[in-house]
């Protein structure tokens, strides 16, 4: 994703916080196995 | 790490499914799904205000699916304008909105019948004129070139199959200086053919 982002021209493009989305879900287990997670991301567009 | 999307994965029929499975939402937001819904969920895994939320119509709140929150990062503009890309039933617009004040504007785009006309009912029982939705793909924004301060978006951008495209279009519309601020999924290890196949997983 960041590098996605860094790619199209974003700057100072960082994950900032992240979150057990899954937790409690019928898929928490896929999303363990497979270290899914939610994210924050922040990217600039220089000015 | 964002999920490539397979060679042979039927892009048409991921968007099928991810509408349908959206609409099921808007129409059903407390039917069995494998992904939390509503703003008891928000505050609880996602740090969301749950009394501000609260103070929103449920038509709004009850069907929010997002994975992360976009507001933790740095605050919206003061008569700002933002867009949220992939907007549901509408709960971060009118957070936003909220937060840009009357002298803003706040822009939700989805693709799907059902959460739109959930967002747009949700807006006027809030009382926030400064929102609005138009349905949209990600990779065809109706937004002009650098007319946006703010980007925001939560677990959608990961639905879609070509993402190159999607953060292209953003790029396209954010004002030099502007920003992108949103949360998304993102997958910790290596998936294989099979797994980045499975259109149930894409979905969810």
């Amino acid at each position: 994703m960041i590098e996605a982002l860094q790619q199209i021209g974003f700057q100072d493009v960082r994950a900032c916080h992240f979150f057990n989305s899954f937790a409690g879900t019928t898929k928490e287990g896929v999303a363990r196995k497979y270290g899914v997670q939610g994210a924050n991301f922040i990217a600039y567009k220089a000015a | 790490m964002s999920i490539a999307c397979p060679v042979n994965l039927d892009r048409d029929k991921l968007r099928s499914e991810v509408r349908a499975t959206y609409a099921k939402v808007a129409e059903n937001p407390h039917g069995e799904f494998h992904f939390h819904r509503g703003p008891e969920y928000a505050a609880r895994l996602l740090g969301y205000d749950l009394a501000e939320l609260r103070s929103l119509p449920q038509t709004a709140t009850a069907p929010f699916a997002g994975v992360g929150n976009p507001y933790m990062m740095d605050a919206l503009p003061s008569g700002g304008t933002v867009v949220d890309i992939g907007s549901g039933a509408g709960m971060d617009c009118l957070l936003a909105a909220r937060r840009v004040g009357p002298t803003g504007s706040v822009v939700g785009i989805d693709m799907t019948d059902a959460m739109l006309a959930r967002a747009r009912s949700g807006a006027v029982e809030a009382n926030l004129p400064q929102v609005r939705f138009e349905k949209a793909d990600m990779t065809g924004l109706p937004l002009d070139s650098g007319s946006v301060d703010v980007v925001v978006s939560n677990g959608v951008i990961n639905l879609a199959p070509e993402k190159e495209a999607v953060f292209n279009e953003l790029f396209r519309i954010v004002k030099p200086g502007g920003r992108l601020q949103f949360a998304d999924i993102i997958v910790g290890t290596e998936l294989s053919e099979e797994v980045r196949s499975n259109i149930d997983l894409w979905t969810g």
